[in-house]
């Protein structure tokens, strides 16, 4: 292997460009939802929690495949909301990039999710009540004392979903296809390169390209967290 | 004033309480798992009591039979919890100012520089919250309080995580924050001594149920709220001006003061104490005397080595299971524990003109009142 080697051709680059795109998308559109399961299920009771916990986390358990093929069953142009969307707004999703965003997305959803519920269940609840009485509605309190308190398991919770996306293979390929510049990130184009006789040298270019961006995503959430930590604080006067 | 009527169960301690607190400073005593502060939070708003009725100043808070139940950050009603509850991601003045978004500005009653130089808070300002002392801590969570002007403020045994040293530099704050905020307060203690110094008026509560409420000196004559009281420590406590200090024999005299910070009638009839701590002449403080402390004579006595005698009349005399508790004004009202042994040879009833004789080591500083309680406005 050469060092001109190294110097990605355009669809490698459109490759890594999109892998970086999909996952921040994926993020960003799990962000609020997330946020708000992760409270719902760390401090309240109402029926369903357990229903709800189970769905959220269905896609750390079940096969990748499975959970693309369930996306595409559902929002596939054959799929009862799929065909709702393309039917009324000519909207389709399966086998274009919103696939492969929605893919990374419900992959990378449970890690979020626990890692901000794990950080919420850990803000002292009296703080909450103290903030109350200051004033604070339920949705300010949040903003201002929930959420400052959790931020260190808010950013894990984002790079872990960050960096899941970047790993994304199985419901991406399902549900959103192998398509240059809509759904082939990283992990597909490797795989495609692993398919032709003389794939090889691409597919490990990719493969350094890979670990490079997901050793940064991980050493990144590791300062952020620990900075968060140093601001949040620790502990409260007894 | 505050109307208070609540049932709230927990398992198998119910709540049951049923009053009306005047304004001024009213304090809610009683032992430990009482209700005391399962009571508070119910007021507060931050529990839910199954069935209920509080009204603030005409304003209702909750009325379960209307379906009123005023959410808890829109009741207004400034908290002082025992554990401080200071949000460690902001400084103290981060603290201080976390309400300040939420009072309209014509409803505001204090200045944060104003508060913090009441509570001297100024040199903390920017410090952070994990990086004060616990009596700091307490005093931020005060501060923080009265920045939100609320319309009464409620402190659930802020001084009880402090130790004693501590709860004597904070008491003077709480008086001040008496004397200067004018606001109505409701006081959350098991600490007779703090009680006795804050309150006007006293709740006893004891396993969920209210024992006796009013002044205090009314409540050592319901035997419930006196065997209570006996429990934890019951001591007279009153406030007396530092006179003089007679260096050769250690020896301080004071003069004790009416309630409200008048010489009391007898003038000139000055307590000798022996305390060692020096206190400047000129300055109030609060003195506690156990009542078993003090005997009583039907005459001044002669020869004696008690440096105290004072002239009084009998109040009360209130029998209990096996001593008896006269009340004497003795310029100040004294409670005296004798036996019955004397009540029935000293021929104890009210009217009766006695002697209390108290002996200076039988006066400790309780804590430092500081404050000028006179300067308070008349509420």
């Amino acid at each position: 292997m050469t060092v001109s080697s190294f110097l990605l051709t355009a669809g490698e680059w459109t490759a890594l460009w999109l892998s970086v795109k999909v996952g921040l998308a994926s993020v960003a559109l799990s962000l609020l939802p997330g946020i708000a399961i992760a409270w719902l299920l760390a401090r309240r009771r109402f029926p369903g929690k357990t229903a709800l916990d189970a769905l959220v986390h269905l896609p750390l358990v079940l096969p990748p495949v499975v959970t693309g093929y369930l996306l595409l069953l559902a929002l596939g142009r054959n799929g009862v909301v799929g065909g709702f969307l393309h039917d009324h707004f000519g909207l389709d999703i399966a086998f274009t990039w919103r696939a492969a965003v929605l893919a990374s997305a419900a992959m990378g959803f449970p890690l979020l999710v626990r890692s901000v519920r794990l950080a919420v269940e850990m803000v002292d609840r009296r703080l909450e009540e103290a903030a109350q009485t200051l004033g604070a509605s339920p949705l300010q309190m949040f903003f201002r004392v929930v959420l400052p308190l959790a931020a260190p398991g808010l950013l894990t919770g984002i790079v872990l979903a960050f960096a899941r996306s970047l790993g994304e293979f199985g419901a991406t390929i399902t549900f959103a296809g192998d398509i240059p510049g809509q759904s082939r990130t990283l992990p597909v184009a490797i795989y495609g390169y692993l398919q032709l006789p003389s794939g090889d040298a691409p597919a490990q270019r990719l493969v350094i390209i890979s670990l490079v961006l997901s050793l940064g995503a991980l050493a990144a959430s590791e300062a952020l967290a620990r900075m968060a930590r140093r601001r949040a604080g620790r502990g409260t006067h007894a | 004033m505050l109307e208070v009527s609540l049932a709230l169960a927990r398992g198998s301690f119910s709540l049951r309480v049923d009053t009306v607190f005047a304004r001024g400073t009213a304090a809610v005593f009683g032992p430990s798992g009482a209700g005391k502060s399962t009571l508070l939070h119910a007021i507060a708003g931050l529990a839910r009591p199954a069935r209920g009725r509080v009204v603030l100043d005409g304003t209702v808070l909750l009325d379960t039979r209307e379906g009123i139940s005023v959410p808890a950050h829109e009741r207004r009603l400034g908290v002082v919890f025992q554990d401080g509850r200071l949000f460690p991601h902001l400084t103290v003045e981060g603290n201080l100012r976390f309400s300040e978004r939420y009072v309209r500005p014509p409803e505001r009653r204090f200045k944060a520089g104003d508060v913090a130089d009441l509570l001297a808070l100024g040199p903390l300002m920017s410090r952070s919250v994990r990086a004060i002392s616990g009596g700091e801590a307490q005093r931020v969570a005060l501060g923080r309080a009265l920045l939100s002007s609320p319309r009464l403020l409620v402190l659930d045994e802020p001084l009880s995580s402090l130790d004693q040293g501590l709860k004597a530099q904070l008491l003077p704050f709480l008086r001040r924050v008496q004397a200067a905020a004018g606001i109505p307060m409701l006081y959350v203690s098991h600490d007779l001594g703090e009680v006795l110094q804050l309150a006007d008026e006293v709740l006893v509560l004891e396993a969920g149920s209210v024992v006796a409420q009013g002044p205090f000196l009314d409540l050592v004559t319901v035997p419930r709220a006196l065997a209570l009281f006996r429990g934890h420590g019951l001591m007279n406590v009153f406030r007396a001006r530092v006179q003089a200090h007679r260096e050769t024999d250690g020896i301080t005299l004071l003069l004790p003061l009416q309630p409200h910070g008048e010489h009391n009638r007898h003038a000139g009839a000055a307590l000798a104490a022996r305390i060692s701590e020096a206190r400047r002449v000129g300055e109030d403080v609060c003195l506690s005397l156990r009542p078993e402390d003090v005997a009583l004579s039907l005459g001044p006595v002669e020869g004696t080595s008690i440096q105290n005698q004072l002239s009084g009349i009998v109040q009360k005399v209130i029998e209990g299971p096996d001593r008896t508790l006269v009340v004497v004004d003795a310029g100040t009202p004294l409670m005296c524990d004798v036996t019955r042994h004397s009540v029935r040879d000293l021929d104890l009833r009210p009217g009766r003109a006695v002697w209390c004789l108290i002996k200076a080591q039988a006066l400790t500083y309780l804590e430092e009142c500081g404050a000028q309680r006179e300067a308070a406005p008349e509420t």
